[in-house]
């Protein structure tokens, strides 16, 4: 297996140029600041210079006394100050202006990334940079038994495969799985003629009744004493928010302690890509076509983990792949709490094949719909209510997202307007949910920038504005 | 072990003897919602379990749907259960109990029979029951409130043999038995203890992470292995319903040795000896019929009764025997079979009686629908035209016994 590291990521779209990042980065480090923020093309626009700490690092190259050198357990470029000669070649060298020049000392000033937790993301108010932890989590669970075995029938870039492996890698072996009619049996789990792709138990419920069946085995298991078991689904929108509603209700309201996956495709993608009850307004579907008298589908999608926060659910959240980090923690929190109640995860998982994208497009679909608020990722407890965990603020406008989704691309202006009043509708909604919770424990703090409930560190608005004009 | 207990006498309704039987069975599980007639047993198990009388896992959750589902975890993961239904219920349940027998999940559910809906009905019949005899399901109808109490320890020593593995329905009759009321006694719980030993794991299909399995994997297709396996599956079911014949017929002999009480386990014959006509019945309304016979006995008419408790597997082979030496049949029904014209039960007893060398005239009678009473007047009017049939009229059936009441 390879090595992957965390990074400090930058979304010029976000950063207003206040330069809060700079100023921390050299209170931080005692000197220059190790980020600076540069005039973008545009008018308005910034980009940042910073240490991108290379594959293939040109100023190790440059270097002739070997101060610089990567490190192959976190992937930094450390700066050796003991052998540093101070020529300054490898500022020159860096392609990226990653390596900046300390004037007083007159000495190189190298990110290091801070041991994980950089000051510079810490106080962006805009959420601009992030530091993703995407490579630690690679490096943690890809080492870890894969669940399904190589080899499952999944449509070419099918995100609900990439949420299976990374569900189940966290989850583990001490787990019973049910998944119900859908793509997730269709590629194989459950099998076929007595050959199966899971390595779990694994149980192939109804498409009506998952919810409640995991409520008899947990039970049992907790009437044994087995109460370590994860007992878990990983189902679809249609046996979740339509004809399995019923048992996901039931079994909320009754408190069982299962984790019940939600994996959002928006429709019936494995019997032909009908439409569903998640399935979004304006969206193609076999049994929403577009022809001269229907342009897609005519309802708005019911928002499923919203229902669930009113049904008092031990735990409720929304996730995405573009978003792993958020992802693993959420599961982190989902698995804890389904051995105190009902747990339920939502992830929203765009489709190649029924959705008509390119397959390599998926995770930048994921992202843009997140960004763009279409989906926005946040997570509820009936103790801490609900908070964000990813921005909704500064976010893009929702036809970035429609217009890189087939599925949307007969969409008159008229469909486009409605879904982006949806989208703030929703939007406005949960934020006056958020605002109404109280504040999450610290280590629950979502990153600067977010629209976050009280608690959260006061943002700048009134400056951010200046700079954006 | 031939020390016949003698326990405690109780009076109680057909719900409540039903609910007694459950519990003395020990389930782990019992999964619950309430629906006419069978509410009551409801609130028996749930009052049992509140008392402490009870060590189950009460499940009360939003419909019959998921009763079944529930259960079905349940199973799946090492537990004894039990649940009981009706009519609407039971039509809400269908899709899992569809697939029950075909996961061979040794489960107990007690059907408190009803006519089901449309017009509106609330009371008792058969329909229910009868919808569902195709399933896979074993089904054994009461005739009284011991027998309902007696059968349901039967039924999982049945479901749970391992030559069986299926799931048994124990029928009893909706408002006549639920609600009526009568001397029932209670087995000590060491007799049903022993009678039915320690509960094993169902490890044909079985859910725990010590042991990883696919439980039900899509099974069929054209080409391959796919078709052969589902055959074998089919046939399985099969072989385990004709086993459970014999099976049935060990549980009771072995009930009985222990109570002091044999019940008929496949079919019961009344006054069969020297019979030259015969009445086949099913249910409570085999008391009222039995009374029809002796009445008829004492005017000299040789008459029998042949009372059939275990309807699926049908003991062909029984009804036949019973049924070879007389010279007309006349079947009641508490049901209809909308595409024979006649009831489901007659239509059974006409199948059974091919392979006999001589044709017998038969009748079907259709009586007690929508909880009509099925009166000894009723069942005279059967005799009636039973002797009628076996005097050489034509069958003119079916007669709705209660048309005009």
């Amino acid at each position: 297996m390879g090595v992957a590291f965390d990074s400090i990521s930058f979304k010029a779209s976000l950063c207003d140029g206040c330069g809060d990042c700079m100023t921390a980065c050299s209170q931080a480090k005692g000197g220059a600041s190790r980020i600076s923020i540069v005039p973008g093309a545009k008018a308005g626009s910034f980009e940042t210079a910073l240490c991108r700490q290379c594959g293939d690092p040109k100023c190790v190259q440059v270097c002739p006394s070997g101060a610089l050198d990567k490190d192959g357990g976190n992937g930094i470029i450390g700066w050796d100050a003991s052998k540093c000669v101070d020529c300054l070649l490898c500022t020159a060298g860096c392609a990226y202006g990653g390596i900046a020049v300390d004037e007083s000392v007159a000495r190189v000033g190298k990110c290091d990334q801070c041991d994980g937790d950089p000051a510079c993301v810490k106080v962006c108010p805009t959420g601009a940079l992030e530091f993703r932890k995407a490579g630690s989590i690679f490096n943690e669970y890809g080492a870890k038994e894969d669940l399904f075995v190589p080899g499952l029938s999944g449509c070419q870039g099918c995100n609900s495969e990439l949420i299976m492996r990374h569900a189940m890698r966290k989850i583990g072996r001490n787990s019973v799985l049910a998944t119900p009619p859908g793509c997730i049996p269709g590629m194989g789990s459950v099998g076929y003629n007595g050959k199966t792709g899971t390595k779990v138990p694994v149980f192939h419920p109804l498409l009506t009744n998952t919810a409640s069946m995991l409520s008899g085995i947990r039970r049992y298991y907790d009437r044994i004493g087995r109460k370590d078991i994860v007992v878990m689904a990983l189902a679809g929108d249609g046996g979740t928010a339509d004809c399995g509603f019923h048992a996901v209700s039931g079994a909320a309201e009754r408190g069982e302690k299962v984790l019940y996956v939600c994996v959002d495709n928006e429709g019936y993608m494995n019997t032909g890509m009908q439409r569903s009850g998640t399935t979004p307004y304006g969206s193609w579907t076999s049994t929403t076509p577009v022809g001269e008298h229907m342009q897609g589908k005519t309802q708005d999608a019911k928002n499923l983990p919203l229902i669930m926060t009113a049904h008092k659910c031990r735990y409720v959240a929304t996730a995405s792949t573009g978003y792993m980090e958020d992802l693993y923690e959420k599961l982190d929190r989902a698995i804890a709490a389904s051995f105190e109640g009902f747990s339920y995860l939502h992830i929203y998982s765009p489709c190649p094949t029924g959705w008509r994208i390119p397959s390599s497009k998926v995770i930048d679909a994921c992202r843009l719909s997140v960004d763009s608020n279409f989906n926005p990722l946040w997570e509820y407890t009936n103790t801490s209510g609900l908070r964000f965990t990813h921005s909704p603020d500064n976010a893009h406008p929702v036809s970035a997202y429609v217009k890189m989704i087939g599925k949307y691309r007969h969409l008159s202006p008229d469909q486009l307007a409605h879904i982006q009043a949806k989208v703030d509708e929703q939007v406005a909604l949960l934020k006056l949910m958020a605002a109404e919770s109280p504040p999450p424990p610290a280590a629950h703090r979502a990153p600067a920038g977010s629209s976050t409930p009280a608690g959260a560190e006061p943002s700048q608005p009134a400056r951010r504005e200046i700079a954006r004009n | 072990m031939n020390k016949v207990s003698t326990g405690k006498v109780i009076v109680c309704d057909g719900n409540e003897a039903a609910a007694w039987g459950a519990c003395l069975s020990r389930p782990d599980m019992v999964a619950v919602y309430p629906i006419t007639p069978q509410s009551s047993l409801v609130e028996y198990l749930a009052q049992f379990i509140a008392d402490g009388r009870m060590d189950a896992d009460l499940m009360d959750v939003e419909g019959e749907h998921t009763v079944l589902s529930v259960l079905h975890g349940a199973v799946l993961a090492g537990a004894r259960t039990y649940s009981a239904t009706s009519a609407q219920g039971l039509a809400f349940m269908f899709e899992p109990y569809f697939r029950t027998p075909g996961l061979r999940l040794p489960m107990v559910v007690s059907l408190v029979t009803r006519d089901a809906v449309s017009p509106t009905c609330v009371w008792g019949g058969q329909q229910d029951a009868m919808t569902v005899k195709e399933v896979g399901w074993i089904h054994m109808y009461c005739e009284t409130q011991q027998e309902i109490l007696d059968t349901i320890p039967i039924a999982y020593k049945v479901a749970e043999h391992p030559d069986v593995m299926l799931p048994v329905n124990v029928n009893h009759d909706g408002n006549y038995l639920s609600y009526g009321v009568a001397r029932v006694e209670l087995p000590d719980q060491s007799v049903v203890d022993a009678f039915l030993g320690e509960k094993q794991v169902n490890w044909h299909a079985c859910l725990d992470p010590e042991r990883p399995m696919a439980v039900d994997p899509l099974t069929g297709g054209a080409g391959g292995i796919g078709p052969s396996l589902f055959v074998k599956y089919r046939k399985g079911i099969c072989a385990g319903m004709q086993d459970a014949l014999r099976i049935i017929e060990e549980a009771h002999e072995d009930w009985g040795r222990r109570t002091g009480r044999y019940w008929s386990p496949l079919i019961e014959e009344y006054r069969m000896e020297d019979a030259e006509v015969a009445l086949v019945t099913i249910g409570s309304m085999t008391g009222a019929a039995k009374d029809a016979v002796d009445d008829a006995r004492a005017s000299g008419k040789k008459i029998g009764l042949v009372k059939i408790k275990t309807f699926r597997p049908f003991p062909a082979a029984r009804i036949a025997q019973a049924l070879s030496r007389v010279k007309a049949v006349g079947v009641v029904d508490r049901s209809v079979n909308f595409g024979w014209n006649c009831g489901p039960v007659y239509q059974e007893v006409l199948a059974a009686m091919y392979a006999q060398p001589v044709r017998i005239p038969m009748m079907s009678f259709i009586g007690g629908l929508a909880g009509a009473d099925i009166t000894v007047e009723h069942f005279a009017e059967v005799v009636h035209r039973t002797f009628r049939l076996a005097g050489g009229e034509a069958a003119t059936g079916p007669v709705w016994l209660n048309e005009n009441d």
